[in-house]
């Protein structure tokens, strides 16, 4: 019965992950006296997307959204724990109750909204096509039959998946560096990046000149809180729009990517 | 609020992880083939070469055994391009399974062959064994029987580390499910749902080698009660 032991063990092992992930699932909703009275913000913020989250030199997270949700910890007069996170540990750290809300350049799509509840953009940059010394594309039919890298779960794999450009190959990666590395290793056509982080890779490598083709899309970036968190969320907006005409959100903008907030749509 | 589960969320994705599970088995199913024959002769070799031989062997594992898996990888596929030689993802991850997993089998095997008794191999040139003879039926056989478990092992824990490969854009099982976890944002579900099929995996996997030992070496290599111990000291 030496099998039988091994499974039951493991059927054991399982049915705990899942039990612990199931209690994990079950984070109350965030009210703000609740964040009040606990005396700290907790904000998950980007980090290893330049410039909008990274880590300065002492390895403490900086970056536009570091920038944001400091100013609203000011704005709540309570100190942030910063949390930094991965493009794709950012939706699971709100569901799981690890951060109050996120201010980690997340861009709204229909997908996301129905997992989380977003706020009025407080960023947004350009989506670059940007290749290597080889090719040049001006448009999405010349990515026809080419191999485009782009970074799991981000919102420019969406949005080339929507494009449906025949024959287009995506080349899924974990992050934009390791994306814009299939180029210079020439294992890719093309990349999609934030044109804030492509200039910034290009300015890095000028040795892989790399040039940037067209922008495909406009992106603006959310706040985002629990599906249910709405005094959460309102209290965001109404600092979005505090920021916005106080300039300050402005300053942060041309600080970190040489230009102001862009106008979007709102809702 | 409380978290729902909603696994058929992940219903229409049903293709793309049964691709994931293919390429998967495909990777460990060539990998564990070549980086176990490969071992087994780069133990032999080892143990009859000389001292250059031996060197350059012993080098090659303790770097691959003390590097980890994900950097070689990188170098692989990032690398190679570099030097001229082009790889995809699927080859480029098989590549990288297969010398990952030669240096661990090299070096499990290289145990089982300094087990073998001197006095096996002197009773096999007694019996008028050629040298071939004598590495093939007194060394890397039982060597291979004697270690089997441990290499079982092995192979268990890299058809497990493939998933590693989805870092180089390997369309495989852990890439499978991260893409469905993008397209759904339902990371749980995509979560349990893989760590499930891995686990069959390998518990299927255990059963094939188990099997396949069984074949190979007779049940006492699989199983070895103390009774059955060949008196070798008598």
């Amino acid at each position: 019965m030496r099998l039988g032991k091994c499974m039951r063990a493991a059927i054991a092992a399982v049915a705990m992950g899942v039990a612990a992930l199931a209690t994990a699932g079950q984070a109350e909703a965030v009210t703000l006296n609740d964040i009040i009275s606990r005396g700290k913000v907790r904000i998950g913020v980007l980090t290893g997307a330049p410039p909008m989250g990274m880590v300065d030199e002492k390895g403490n997270p900086t970056g536009y959204d570091v920038d944001v949700a400091n100013l609203l910890g000011s704005y709540l007069s309570l100190p942030v724990e910063l949390v930094p996170l991965t493009p794709p540990a950012r939706i699971p750290a709100l569901q799981t109750g690890k951060v109050d809300f996120l201010v980690a350049t997340l861009a709204p799509t229909g997908e996301r909204a129905k997992t989380v509840m977003f706020t009025q953009p407080y960023s947004a940059f350009n989506m670059d096509i940007i290749s290597g010394p080889g090719a040049t594309f001006t448009k999405l039919a010349d990515l026809q039959g080419k191999r485009v890298a782009v970074n799991r779960g981000s919102s420019q794999e969406t949005a080339l998946r929507k494009a449906a450009v025949p024959g287009l190959q995506i080349v899924v990666f974990e992050d934009d560096s390791t994306s814009a590395q299939a180029v210079i290793a020439g294992q890719a056509d093309a990349v999609a990046l934030p044109s804030t982080v492509g200039e910034a890779i290009i300015k890095q490598r000028p040795d892989a000149q790399l040039h940037v083709g067209f922008t495909f899309f406009q992106q603006g970036n959310s706040m985002a809180t629990k599906l249910d968190d709405f005094e959460l969320r309102q209290w965001l907006n109404t600092s979005i729009y505090l920021m916005k005409i106080s300039g300050d959100l402005d300053r942060i903008a041309t600080k970190w990517t040489g230009r102001p907030m862009p106008v979007l749509p709102t809702f | 609020m409380s978290y729902t589960f909603q696994f058929g969320a992940l219903l229409p994705y049903k293709a793309d992880i049964l691709a994931g599970i293919w390429l998967t088995l495909k990777l460990s199913f060539i990998s564990i083939l070549l980086g176990g024959l490969a071992g087994a002769v780069l133990a032999s070799l080892r143990s009859t070469s000389g001292r250059a031989v031996r060197l350059v062997i012993d080098a090659y594992v303790e770097i691959i055994r003390n590097t980890p898996f994900l950097v070689q990888l990188f170098i692989v596929y990032f690398g190679l391009p570099g030097l001229g030689f082009r790889v995809g993802a699927d080859t480029a991850a098989l590549i990288g399974m297969t010398i990952n997993l030669t240096a661990y089998s090299t070096e499990i095997i290289r145990a089982g062959i300094e087990a073998i008794h001197k006095s096996q191999i002197e009773a096999g040139e007694a019996l008028g064994f050629t040298r071939f003879q004598i590495l093939r039926h007194v060394i890397i056989v039982p060597a291979v029987g004697k270690v089997y478990p441990a290499l079982c092992s092995q192979f268990v824990l890299m058809m497990l580390a493939s998933s590693i490969c989805s870092a180089i854009s390997t369309p495989e099982l852990a890439a499978a499910a991260a893409f469905v976890e993008s397209q759904t944002y339902r990371s749980f579900e995509v979560y349990i749902l893989v760590t499930l099929i891995y686990l069959t995996l390998a518990l299927v996997l255990r059963g094939a080698l188990a099997l396949l030992g069984l074949w190979l070496f007779g049940r006492r290599a699989v199983r070895r009660p103390l009774a059955a111990m060949p008196e070798v000291s008598a």
